[in-house]
């Protein structure tokens, strides 16, 4: 087990509430406009009330429980992008077991103050059934879900959903035959993906940066062409036409299976294996709500040739047509963070519509545990 | 070969073939009792395989038509968006044990399927093709998976609620899990053709391990069902290693071959068996010889017995030994045959004695009239000359000398001619053993060739001798064999007064020689032949009829034959063999 001190500046600080602490040590909750005021004639008629009211008050303590799908293999926690590396703002870590487990403390000398919640733990690597089961069963109080689960959930569940962030895109990685690679951009069924796998969560798009960012990213074509597609490939010489597919993210190997199934109607022979392959399932997210920042920087993760630098949105758009020229890169789909609450989580939504973990501001029903 | 031998051979010929007959009838009739037997084991296995294959069937339907019947069906037949139930056939296939099951919707398109989840959306228009799926049960299909095209044994069933209709397809996959579920008995094997290609693919000939190692002596059968399905039997492999195939062909909803089912019962069981029965046989086969023979050879014996001693008894009385007799032991016709036997060598005996009795009476006669005749002759002149010399003395006195000197002369002669007559008797009596040596037979016939040449020229005879220069020395005496020559040369110059061609031959023969003294004179009768070597048989006017009798003497006594071949007019050929 290792201590962690928070190492972020006060840029991060975050506005909170006032904390006043109290002789026993115990912190208590009181956020401006919610002290009660002893009065008499009341008291006994919002007696009733106030046991009710008291749930819903801020308060400290508890371990929040956390299970998230990624699994992160790394000596050392990461300490910048979304996720546990947001909790750095508020929170020391106190152990970490790379690829498992993760605990942190709440820091009492944090910028904004120190958050509600005593712990937060998190375990990385849980498979999707068990994460439901874990929140069912009380075992977790936040897990992240597939957009495709989220029409699953149980009628009255807290979800919190970020706006699209995560981009979906087929990236070929040293295939050198362009009409192959246009044939498969135009053969994939994104609607039917979209309409089933992705269960209407999240967008269609022919484009890297979002459109809820860029706002041009409805000029780039989403819209497959199978007759178009099958001409391509026919063109191409037949070894070409035989290509493997790689899927970093277990979660979309049902749409990798759809991509192969529509690349077969085109006369493409997709094969999916582990590693090594010619083109790549892959999942990057938008890490800025600039899109000056977010394009170099999904171009990078993408291995795409870095963007000329834009300062309008045309030049923006320009440079983002550069990078999709020659369809090294499809975007499929933009999708969201999701993750389903338990109702003991009070305070949320605990995530920024970039999808960042904003858990300072979270309590617990029933507060120390 | 001898009698014995023959009568053996027989025997033995007769056991073998009445043994092998028997063994094989015996063998045939077993092997088809138990291939019989075999065929209907293999029958009531194969239906039994059948009723299994049945049972399978009904119970996807069972299966299929219980998941058809579930509220989860009902409520999804009416949902509106079929999106949130694209996985839903994964659990529900597991649930029902199936490896295969679709949910599509009323127009073709699949909702959710578990054998390939991302063919959601996709249409199976073949499901529109009919309206009483549930009618026909479970039946074979070819069936599109990720990984390639297989064959399965589904069962559609249907849900309608209101204008709305859902389609269940279930089933199973036909491949080597299927087949390793089956109950088989020892023996026996399942093999699984899936007629998934146009050709043969022995890919695509598996049994529960995988695909069959050796597939080629099986193509043909494969090949005879994809021509014309129907139930097939075969049998495959020779010795212990043959397999009996029942194929059956395997049909889809349309009719269509899709697969050969193929039940292989081993035939190794049987093949020992009949092993077992073959090396029985042998073994009973070989004794029962062994014992035939040894019958055979005692019986032989016991037959063959009395025969050898008449054999023997026959060849005794052939080398001159005329007084054997055979022991008669039996009263059949072996002993019949001995009694005559005994009888004939005993009336051979008294013939035989009979015979030499009156021959040498007649010989005695022969040679009494024979010395009458040469003695009468010179005495004739004796008595003449001697009376003419009592009447000279009587009458003439002074003649008495002359007549006495003339008589005198006329008396030596005669009784030097008496001599001669008596010399000869006496030679022909005491003829003397040979003395053997090496004898060149050319040189002894051109030596007295010569001595002959003022006799032939006298009488007119041309001598030619023909020689054989390859004939070396022969072992014989030839004081005697010269006498011989010369008895046959004397003998050919009287057969020829009038002059004629006289021939003597040497012919090589071997380590011996023939001699032949040929001559062209009148030739002899067949009766004149048979006597000729008689001794004082002559048919000329003059000699003792010793000559031949000479000659046939100093052949036998060389061990070597005399022949004589001649025919009236045509002149007379000799012919001495020795060696």
């Amino acid at each position: 087990m290792t201590a962690w001190k928070n190492s972020r500046g006060a840029d991060f600080r975050l506005r909170r509430t006032s904390v006043r602490r109290c002789g026993s040590g115990t912190k208590t909750p009181c956020p401006e406009g919610r002290l009660l005021k002893p009065c008499a004639a009341l008291l006994l008629v919002l007696c009733a009330v106030a046991t009710g009211l008291a749930e819903t008050r801020p308060h400290y303590g508890g371990t929040l429980r956390v299970e998230v799908q990624e699994s992160i293999e790394a000596p050392d926690p990461p300490q910048t992008g979304p996720g546990i590396a947001d909790l750095f703002n508020a929170f020391a870590i106190t152990r970490w077991e790379s690829g498992r487990r993760a605990v942190f403390a709440a820091d009492d000398n944090a910028a904004g103050g120190r958050p509600y919640i005593d712990t937060v733990d998190v375990e990385m690597g849980r498979p999707p059934r068990e994460q439901a089961i874990a929140l069912d069963t009380g075992k977790a109080d936040i897990v992240q879900i597939e957009p495709a689960d989220l029409r699953r959930q149980p009628p009255g569940r807290k979800i919190w959903s970020s706006s699209p962030v995560r981009l979906v895109a087929l990236v070929f990685s040293g295939y050198q035959e362009p009409r192959i690679r246009e044939a498969l951009a135009l053969a994939v069924d994104r609607a039917a993906i979209y309409r089933v796998l992705l269960q209407g969560q999240g967008d269609i798009s022919g484009a890297l940066l979002p459109q809820w960012l860029s706002g041009y990213a409805f000029l780039f074509s989403a819209a497959g062409d199978l007759p178009r597609a099958r001409a391509l490939a026919a063109s191409a010489p037949p070894a070409a036409r035989v290509l493997t597919l790689s899927v970093d993210n277990p979660s979309l190997r049902s749409i990798a299976d759809r991509i192969v199934l529509n690349a077969h109607d085109a006369g493409l022979a997709v094969s999916i294996v582990p590693s090594g392959a010619s083109v790549r399932l892959v999942q990057t997210r938008v890490i800025s709500a600039d899109p000056n920042r977010a394009l170099p920087a999904i171009a990078a993760a993408l291995g795409l040739p870095e963007p000329p630098r834009a300062d309008t949105p045309e030049a923006l758009y320009n440079a983002e047509r550069g990078l999709l020229e020659g369809f090294r890169a499809i975007p499929l789909f933009h999708l969201p963070d999701v993750y389903a609450v338990s109702p003991r989580v009070k305070g949320g939504p605990g995530i920024t519509p970039l999808g960042e973990w904003r858990f300072e501001n979270l309590w617990l029903e029933g507060g120390r545990q | 070969m001898t009698f014995r031998t023959r009568l053996l051979l027989i025997f033995t010929i007769a056991v073998v073939a009445s043994v092998g007959i028997v063994e094989w009838v015996g063998s045939d009739t077993t092997r088809e009792s138990f291939e019989r037997a075999e065929s209907q084991r293999v029958n009531a296995l194969v239906a039994q395989f059948q009723k299994e294959f049945d049972r399978r069937k009904q119970g996807i339907v069972r299966e299929v038509n219980g998941i058809a019947g579930s509220d989860a069906m009902l409520n999804l037949t009416l949902a509106t968006d079929y999106a949130p139930n694209y996985d839903d056939a994964p659990p529900i296939a597991a649930a029902h044990g199936l490896g295969l099951l679709e949910l599509v919707a009323g127009d073709g398109s699949i909702i959710s399927s578990a054998e390939w989840p991302a063919r959601f959306g996709y249409k199976e228009d073949w499901l529109l093709s009919r309206d009483n799926w549930r009618s026909l049960g479970a039946f074979l299909k070819r069936e599109e998976l990720p990984d390639g095209v297989t064959l399965a044994l589904v069962a559609v069933a249907t849900v309608n609620a209101g204008d709305r209709t859902l389609y269940i397809v279930g089933g199973q996959e036909l491949d080597r899990q299927f087949l390793s579920t089956l109950v088989l008995p020892s023996g026996m094997r399942a093999l699984l053709y899936r007629n998934l290609s146009e050709r043969f693919s022995a890919a695509e000939l598996i049994d529960s391990s995988g695909p069959v190692a050796r597939s080629a002596p099986l193509q043909p059968l494969v090949e005879s069902v994809m021509a014309q399905p129907r139930e097939t039997t075969r049998t495959i492999g020779t010795g212990a290693t043959a397999e009996t195939f029942h194929a059956l062909p395997l049909l889809g909803y349309e009719n269509n071959l899709l697969g050969v089912l193929l039940v292989g019962s081993s035939r190794r069981s049987l093949v020992e068996l009949e092993t077992s029965l073959r090396t029985t046989g042998i073994v009973v086969a070989a004794s029962g010889i062994l014992m035939g023979l040894i019958l055979a050879w005692w019986a032989t014996a016991r037959i063959t017995r009395p025969v050898r001693r008449l054999a023997e008894s026959a060849g005794k009385v052939a080398a001159g030994n005329w007084n054997t007799t055979v022991e008669i032991a039996s009263g059949d016709e072996i002993g019949q045959l001995a009694t005559s036997f005994n009888r004939m060598t005993h009336e051979l005996v008294e013939q035989r004695e009979r015979l030499v009795q009156t021959e040498r009476v007649a010989a005695w006669r022969e040679l009494a009239r024979r010395l009458a005749h040469e003695l009468k002759n010179p005495l004739f002149p004796l008595q003449i000359t001697v009376e003419n010399m009592q009447r000279a003395r009587e009458g003439y006195p002074e003649q008495f000398d002359e007549v006495f000197r003339e008589g005198s002369q006329t008396l030596l002669a005669e009784l030097a001619n008496l001599k001669q007559i008596i010399g000869r008797f006496s030679d022909f009596a005491k003829m003397p053993a040979p003395e053997m040596q090496a004898v060149d037979f050319n040189a002894l016939v051109r030596e007295t060739m010569k001595l002959f040449e003022p006799q032939f020229a006298n009488a007119h005879v041309a001598a030619r001798t023909q020689l054989d220069p390859r004939l070396g020395s022969v072992s014989a005496d030839p004081e005697q064999m010269t006498r011989a020559l010369r008895n046959l040369i004397l003998n050919a110059i009287d057969a020829m007064p009038g002059g004629g061609t006289l021939t003597v031959r040497t012919i090589a023969l071997g380590p011996g020689v023939r001699l032949e003294v040929s001559d062209t004179g009148q030739g002899l009768t067949p009766e004149e032949c048979d006597r000729l070597f008689t001794p004082y048989y002559t048919t000329k006017t003059h000699g003792t009829g010793l000559g031949l009798a000479i000659v046939q003497s100093v052949v036998s006594d060389h061990k070597g034959k005399i022949s004589v071949d001649s025919k009236p007019g045509q002149g007379t050929t000799f012919r001495i063999e020795l060696g």
